[in-house]
Parts: C-alpha cells; sequence; structure tokens
C-alpha cells in the first residue's frame, strides 16, 4: 500500500491508505481515548469515546473505524473534539458503579483514566443506575458485570482469538447485558486474556481477588516456562511474592495473549506443599539440615559410592524437561567432569531407541503465513495454546488444515479432513503419503513403500501437500511412545523434503529444547534414563524429578530408584512422597519465577530471564546448588557468579538434534496402544499446585478414553478404572488405542 | 563613664528585681488561668487531630473497605493494610496497622477515605509505655477507639462539615 500524507492537529504524517485513523495516531503518539478498540481485535466502534473531529465531515468521526485519505485534516483536540469526548464519557458512566474503592481494576483502570482526563467532576444523572446480578463463570476469571461498559472487548476476543465465541451480549438496550452463554462459565484455554483486555473493573483475576491494589506491587519481565512458546510476561510482585501474571507483548513470540497455564500457574508457588528446607536421611528418618550440612553430605554420598571408588560411570543424573538452559548445562557439565556419561532428560520416553527426531524449522510468526498445516498426533489447543493461535490465525487466512490423531479432540478452527487413525497405522499412512509423493514426482520408490496401496484418504492428503506453496508437517507429543516413532519421524522428515514442506516438532515440550542444545543426552558411553533405571546404578542426581508424573512407567523408576545401594540426590521444589522414599537427600530448589536463568523456545530463540522474587525461606536457586556441589567436588570450570556467565559458556556451544537413520517399520500391528498424556494443566509441578487451574474444566481432566470395541477387548466398562483412572467409552477414539488423560498419577503398566 | 555610673546606681537600688515582683504582686491577685489535667481540659477545634480511629456503620459493620487510598496518601508510609475477601464476599482488612511514630497527623488519610472509616479524632492524651512495637495499633484498638469514642467523632465531624 502507498504511503500517503495526512494533517492531524496541523501536522502532517504519513502513513498507508486503509489504515484506520486511530493506528496513525497510536503510532505518532497522539493521545485518543479509547474503550473498545484493541489493537489485536476487529474494530466495534461502540463507545464512541475515540471521536475526532475530521475536516468536511459534520460530526465527530469514531477514529477506529475511520480510514484515511490522502489530504484529510484531523483535529484531535479542539473544542469541538473534547465536548463531544466529554458527552461520551458522561454517557458511559451514566451506568457505572463508580465502585473503584472495592475494585481490583482501581489504580489500572481505562475507565478511570479517561474519566480523570474527559469525565465530569460532578454526576448530572440522578435516576437509578442500573444493576446486573453476576453469575459464576468459573474459577479464573470474577464478573462484575454492573461494572460493564458493552465495549465487547471479552466477546470479540472469544469470537475472534479464542476462536468459541463464550462471552455474549445478550437484550437490548438498558437490558443488555454481556454474559457467558454456557451456564458451565468460560472454558476457553486462552480466557485470562479477557481480564486483560477488559477495560474496565468487570473481568477481573478470582485468585487476585481483594488481595492487592495495582499501584502495590512491582512490575518484572519474565518467561513462562510451560510450553514450548516462552511467553513472555509480566511477573507482579509484592513483598517477595508473585502476586499476579500479565501478558506482555512481543509479536513474534506471544502477540498480546498468554495462555491461563502461563498466567495462573504462579499460584503453585506460595502452596503449603513447597520444599522448604535440606533434608538428609539418616538411618531411614528424615532431618532438617543446614545447606552445609546437606551438600556435604551429598559430597560425602557420591565421593562414597562411586567417586572414590572408581565407578563414576554409575553415577546417573536425570532432569525434568522445565529445568532452566543453565541448569541442564551446569548438571551436565559436573557429569562429565567426573567421568559419567549417563545424562538424560527424556524421562517420558518408553523406548529412547526409537524417539521422534524431527527439526523444527519454522518460526512461530511463520506458522501464521502457511497455507496447508499437517497435524500428526497432537491436540495443539490445550498442549501448546499459542502455537495453536497461530494455527487458528493461518486457518483464518485461508490455510487448509489436516490432522491424523488418535482421537477426535476439539479444534478451534475449520480442518479439511480430521482422520482418526489407530496409532499402530500412522507410519503406514504416512508411508502411503511419502509413496504418493514420491510418485507424483517421478522418484524412485524404496523397497519398503514399494508394496503399499494406496487409500483415498492419503491420495486426499498427499494431494494437498503436493498443492501447496508453503505447508508445514507438525508432529506431536501423542507420538512420542508410538512403537513406530522414529519411522513416523524419519517419514515426516521425507515427505517435508519432497514436498519442500517445513516441520515443527512440538512431541516435547516446556524447556526441552534447552535439554537438546546442552547435551543432556547420554555421550557414547552412557546410559539413557532407561538403561541408568534397568541396570541400576550406585548414585543419582534427580534435577526437579516427579516420578508419578515424569516417567513413563512411574512404579518402575521408584522402584529402580528405591534400590538400598543407591545414593539418590533430589533437587525439587515440591514435597512427593515418592521423592521422600527414594531420596537421601532433598535440596530445596527455586521454582518458576524465583530464579535467573534461560528457555529456548521451538525456535530456538534463548529467552533469559531474571527472577522476579527470591525463592522462599532457605529455598536456592539450582543453578547455584549445582555450582556449590561442583566446588565442593573440586571440579575446576565451575567459577561461576551468576547466572549469566553460564548462560555465555553455553552460547559457544552448539548441537543439533540427528535424526534417526533406523529401518522404517510401517508395519500394522493388532495390539493395543495406550497414550499417556498429562492433563494440560498437570505438565509441570507448579500447574499441579495451582489450586484455581486445577479447578478448571481442563485442570479436572481425568478419564481413560476408549471405543467400545477396545472396551471390550480390555475387558472394561464406562467408569470402571484403566490405570486407575476412569474409562470413558467414546467412538470418537480410534481402534485399538487407549487415550488417558490425567492430571492425576497413573498406575499400573502402560 | 557616666553610663557605668548609671548602672552602677540601677544594679545597687534592685530596680529589675522590684519591676519583676511587682509583676508577681498582679499576679498574686489576678484570676488564675492554670487547666488542672487531666480534670479539666483545654477548648479544642473540631479540626483537630488525634488519635485514629475506625468507625462502624449503625448496624455494626465497620466501614473500612480495604481500598487502600489512605495507605497510598501517607506521607510518612505510616499505614499498613492487608486485605482479603471476607466469606460473605466483601472486601474486607485482616490487618490495619498505624504506626504512631511515623505518623505526622496529617489527616490525608481521613481526606483520602471514600467512605468515612478512618479518622483522626480529638484524643491527644495518649502514651506506649511498653516498647517501640507499642507505636504500632492495630485494627482491633482502632475500632476499639472509634466504638468507645463514637459520639464525640460524630459530633465534630457534623461541626466541620459546614466549612467544608
Amino acid at each position: 500500500m502507498a504511503d500517503i500524507e495526512i494533517e492531524i492537529d496541523g501536522n502532517l504524517v504519513s502513513a498507508k491508505a486503509g489504515e484506520m485513523l486511530i493506528a496513525v495516531t497510536d503510532r505518532e503518539g497522539i493521545s485518543v481515548p479509547r474503550f473498545c478498540y484493541h489493537k489485536k481485535l476487529s474494530v466495534a466502534a461502540n463507545c464512541r469515546m475515540c471521536l475526532v473531529d475530521v475536516e468536511g465531515a459534520p460530526k465527530p468521526q469514531p477514529a477506529c473505524s475511520t480510514p484515511i485519505n490522502e489530504g484529510m485534516k484531523v483535529h484531535t483536540n479542539n473544542e469541538k473534539v473534547k465536548a463531544s469526548q466529554k458527552a461520551v464519557m458522561e454517557f458511559l458512566l451514566i451506568n457505572h458503579p463508580l465502585d473503584c474503592p472495592i475494585c481490583d481494576q482501581g489504580g489500572e483502570c481505562e475507565l478511570q483514566d479517561v474519566a480523570m482526563d474527559y469525565g465530569s467532576d460532578v454526576s448530572r444523572f440522578s435516576e437509578g443506575k442500573r444493576v446486573v446480578v453476576d453469575g459464576d463463570i468459573g474459577p479464573l476469571i470474577q464478573t462484575d458485570m454492573t461494572r460493564c461498559i458493552h465495549c465487547t472487548r471479552c466477546v470479540r476476543f472469544g469470537a475472534e482469538i479464542g476462536g468459541i465465541m463464550e462471552m455474549g451480549g445478550t437484550g437490548r438496550g438498558e437490558d443488555l447485558k454481556i454474559e457467558p452463554f454456557l451456564a458451565e462459565g468460560i472454558q476457553s484455554e486462552l480466557s485470562g486474556n479477557m481480564i486483560d483486555v477488559c477495560p474496565v473493573g468487570a473481568l477481573t483475576s478470582k485468585p487476585f481477588r481483594y488481595e492487592l491494589r495495582t499501584w502495590q506491587m512491582n512490575s518484572v519481565s519474565n518467561i513462562a516456562r510451560h510450553d514450548l512458546t516462552g511467553s513472555n510476561i509480566v511477573t507482579q510482585t509484592y513483598k517477595g511474592r508473585v502476586k499476579r501474571i500479565v501478558a506482555k507483548d512481543n509479536d513474534s513470540v506471544n502477540e498480546t495473549w498468554i495462555s491461563d497455564r502461563d498466567r495462573f500457574s504462579y499460584e503453585g508457588l506460595a502452596h503449603e506443599n513447597r520444599l522448604l528446607s535440606p533434608q538428609i536421611k539418616v538411618k531411614g528418618e528424615w532431618r532438617e539440615v543446614s545447606w552445609d550440612e546437606a551438600l556435604e553430605f551429598a559430597m560425602r554420598g557420591l565421593t562414597d559410592k562411586v567417586l572414590n571408588t572408581g565407578e563414576a560411570n554409575k553415577l546417573g543424573a536425570l532432569a525434568s524437561n522445565t529445568a532452566t538452559l543453565e541448569e541442564f548445562h551446569l548438571l551436565q557439565k559436573l557429569l562429565r567432569e567426573v567421568g559419567s556419561e549417563n545424562i538424560d532428560y527424556r524421562l517420558n520416553i518408553k523406548d529412547l531407541e526409537n524417539t521422534v527426531t524431527l527439526e523444527s524449522n519454522i518460526k512461530l510468526a511463520g506458522l501464521e503465513g502457511v497455507d496447508h498445516v499437517l497435524i500428526i498426533g497432537s491436540n495443539p489447543r490445550l498442549e501448546q495454546p499459542m502455537i495453536n493461535h497461530r494455527l487458528r490465525k493461518a486457518s483464518l487466512s485461508g490455510a487448509s488444515i489436516d490432522v491424523i490423531n488418535v482421537m477426535a479432540f476439539d479444534f478451534n478452527y475449520q480442518l479439511n479432513s480430521e482422520n482418526i487413525v489407530t496409532p499402530n497405522q500412522i507410519a503406514f499412512m504416512l508411508a502411503e503419503v511419502l509413496k504418493l509423493i514420491l510418485q507424483a514426482s517421478n522418484a524412485e520408490i524404496p523397497e519398503a513403500l514399494s508394496k503399499i496401496e494406496a487409500s483415498d484418504t492419503a491420495k486426499q492428503l498427499a494431494d494437498r501437500l503436493l498443492d501447496a506453496d508453503n505447508s508445514v508437517i507438525i508432529l506431536g507429543e501423542h507420538m512420542v511412545n508410538n512403537p513406530q516413532a522414529s519411522s513416523i519421524a524419519q517419514l515426516i522428515n521425507e515427505i517435508a523434503q519432497q514436498t519442500n514442506s517445513t516441520t515443527l516438532n512440538i512431541s516435547a515440550t516446556a524447556n526441552s529444547m534447552a535439554g537438546d542444545l546442552t547435551e543432556f543426552v547420554p555421550g557414547k558411553k552412557g546410559l539413557d534414563a532407561n538403561a541408568m533405571l534397568a541396570t541400576g546404578l550406585k548414585a543419582y542426581i534427580l534435577l526437579d524429578v516427579y516420578p508419578h508424573f515424569d516417567f513413563h512407567h512411574p512404579a518402575q523408576a521408584i522402584k529402580a530408584l528405591s534400590k538400598k545401594d543407591a545414593f539418590v540426590i533430589s533437587m525439587n521444589s515440591f514435597k512427593d512422597e515418592a521423592v521422600a522414599q527414594y531420596s537421601d537427600v532433598m535440596l530445596p530448589i527455586a521454582s518458576f519465577y524465583e530464579t535467573s536463568g534461560s528457555h529456548i523456545n521451538i525456535e530456538g530463540k534463548v529467552q533469559s530471564f531474571c527472577a522476579s522474587v527470591s525463592a522462599p525461606s532457605d529455598v536456592k536457586p539450582a543453578w547455584k546448588v549445582l555450582k556449590v556441589l561442583a566446588d565442593l567436588l573440586q571440579l575446576p570450570g565451575f567459577h561461576f557468579a551468576n547466572s549469566m556467565q553460564v548462560t555465555s559458556e553455553i552460547s559457544n556451544q552448539g548441537h543439533k538434534q540427528n535424526v534417526s537413520n533406523k529401518k522404517l517399520d510401517i508395519k500394522v500391528k493388532r495390539s493395543v496402544n495406550v497414550i499417556w498424556q498429562k492433563s494440560p494443566y498437570a505438565v509441570d509441578a507448579l500447574s499441579r499446585h495451582a489450586s484455581a487451574l486445577q479447578a478448571t474444566k481442563i485442570g479436572q481432566m481425568h478419564s481413560a478414553s476408549m471405543n467400545k470395541a477396545t472396551a471390550k477387548k480390555l475387558e472394561v466398562a464406562e467408569n470402571d478404572n484403566y490405570l486407575g483412572v476412569p474409562v470413558s467409552i467414546r467412538e470418537s477414539v480410534a481402534n485399538n488405542c487407549v487415550f488417558v488423560n490425567t492430571n492425576k498419577p497413573i498406575r499400573g503398566e502402560l | 563613664m557616666i553610663n557605668n555610673i548609671k548602672k552602677l546606681i540601677k544594679d545597687f537600688s534592685l530596680s529589675e528585681l522590684r519591676g519583676g515582683l511587682k509583676i508577681t504582686a498582679k499576679e498574686l491577685i489576678n484570676k488564675k488561668i492554670t487547666v488542672q489535667f487531666p480534670e479539666e481540659r483545654t477548648p479544642i477545634s473540631p479540626r483537630f487531630r488525634g488519635l485514629h480511629a475506625l468507625r462502624r456503620y449503625p448496624n455494626g459493620e465497620e466501614r473500612c473497605i480495604a481500598c487502600k487510598l489512605c495507605e497510598a496518601v501517607c506521607p510518612a508510609n505510616a499505614i499498613t493494610i492487608e486485605s482479603e475477601m471476607r466469606d460473605d464476599g466483601t472486601r474486607r482488612t485482616t490487618q490495619y496497622d498505624i504506626d504512631l511514630f511515623k505518623c505526622i497527623f496529617c489527616g490525608f488519610c481521613e481526606e483520602a477515605c471514600p467512605v468515612d472509616a478512618i479518622v483522626e479524632t480529638q484524643i491527644f492524651d495518649y502514651a506506649f509505655v511498653d516498647s517501640r512495637e507499642g507505636s504500632i495499633i492495630d485494627k482491633a484498638h482502632l475500632l476499639e477507639v472509634g466504638d468507645n469514642n463514637e459520639q464525640m467523632i460524630n459530633e465534630t465531624k457534623l461541626e466541620d462539615a459546614k466549612y467544608r
């Protein structure tokens, strides 16, 4: 679009044709009051607060819905504008209760701010004010709809960003009410953003209710580490505690939005279950001791058990994927310095010889621009909400989206086709697609694919991949324990190369990318997580591991770690019974927002953050604990004064995942496959301890879904327990597949 | 020289002493103005800003809604408030402390209060004897002061209201 010039308040300003006036004034720093306009939402022009005077127009025009024209002359501050803005303000305040002293929005309220500038000091309204009776719309959002000024930002957010129109206006005129359509209230995984967009105190954070006034808190930027996005957030703290989290703008990462998990998980920090002091186990009894004593004990345990006996290779380190980049680096460095390569963070994978190794080579912002998406084995909406948001944007701008899943999920965009395929058949299906693609380009067909007869579904999938100019293939979490995992990854890699598609591997979440970058994986002589537990080592260092949730087979792992001659050092933020059972030392480490460090997101972007608050009581950041432990073991190269020095050491290195060259296995088997997917709000210890999140419908997911045929085969009925999870019989699940989605530990063997 | 002689005469004639005694003699017979505190008190302006009190509504409900405007406006940072949602869903304080050592009795808290909960009474004769902590009065104490002096607070505020 060509640049044109317009005149605002006597100054010439250049802008792009078709832009709305308010976008130009915002860019130029000219203040125009507004309530309903939001840069990421569609224009509604219903608050009328942004009226400006356009020369030639008989009446003031709303800046948010007035496109600019060449030679336009605009006044934002003359008498006419001021009078109309003041009048609008007076109308808006007619039904507003003015209960600012008890309103949580007080101090950060757009209505309050604008009323200070444009409002009158005396009300001329003596009639009765409208009062709206509030319903409960869920554990995250508090409503006070009497305060609502009907800007409809929340309604538009639901319809345009959230993907489901949960809020809506009912009634008309004086009786217009903004309320959720369903009695269950708001259930979206992005619902917390409605709090941010609401310009008044009608929607506020429920867990934060009445706790503090906004001006009492300090704001510290941080990074949310729950998923692969690394959303930019602002943690608001008071007296050394995180009290609220709001989104921070970063167009290349999370735009203006964050997921509810990122927003409300902070509640876990103050949970009574926090591990607050170092403890050592003496003769089977736990004793609280000082850090000096605990670290001394840990050091002596390590030297006695493995280091002095020359059995350094009997020492292993396991970390969960929530560790920071620095923690991963220090722990693997410590292990490699003492001469052990038994290092692993991939705890939830059944067969580490058979993993989904696939590179991600598309930027988050780039996802918006694709014209075709193939999702394999993922429910991105709940697992990676911000990535799903980008996919939704792509879909809205015309991208076709195909899905190969083991179960029908609730997508918030139009799917081209949703193929529900038995886990054992997915590799075969991809092989069919690959064969068709190879045939189309007259390439040589490898022997493994030669006998395949391609189905119609595969043909459609292949055609769309071939037709698309800019497609992306997404590999999700449900595939990590697929018996043909590595073949699936290989096939995707091959398909992507043949069709010039990009790939996105969202199969490992949180900070897994950092685990790869720091080579927190076994070296050539080292054992992987499963091998360590199977052979039984003499000493372990566990970093933030909660066995019931992190290991693919909790019971086996706990048994292996509980072995009598194993010396286990556990670093955890929260207490855990199983950890207490097998550990010899428990070191309390800082949780999210209490430590400095770095997160690596799906596009490889390293985002470093400082601690927003210091950790409570005797809790220390894990990177410091590891540094001191290394010093006690008299290892060289651990002279770090802060975590940034650790980060700079890492940046000098580099590491890439190797694509597996295992033999392609596309044989369809008949066995039943169990896919264990933690509920989206149970992915890490912090979210598991966040009470409001746990009270939501998403947080309470606890079911083993399977279809009738599979249930018959497994001899279970509806509501029976399978792996300790109630069975839910749904025909939307593929045959021979059990999809366990739970917020609680599972029991028994997968 | 002449001045020295004048001074000598003045000193030896005890003229200054006699001037002083003259006042003493006069006051001996004048009306006494000494106030026998605490039995007797001098009059106090209704605008006097003394010890703080938290008030209640006539139905016994405390007025304070924990808006923390007094805390924000206090120039001496003497007020500390913690709030929560009470079981009935209303916004209430769990802690309301005023450090009387820090307080400069400016009355801004009273001005800022949207519900006339915190007021400064005419009480000025109080003491803290035990410790530094004794200077911090808490919510219970403040409410007690309010309960005991509601009539006085009402009267003085009413009197002052004419001029506001």
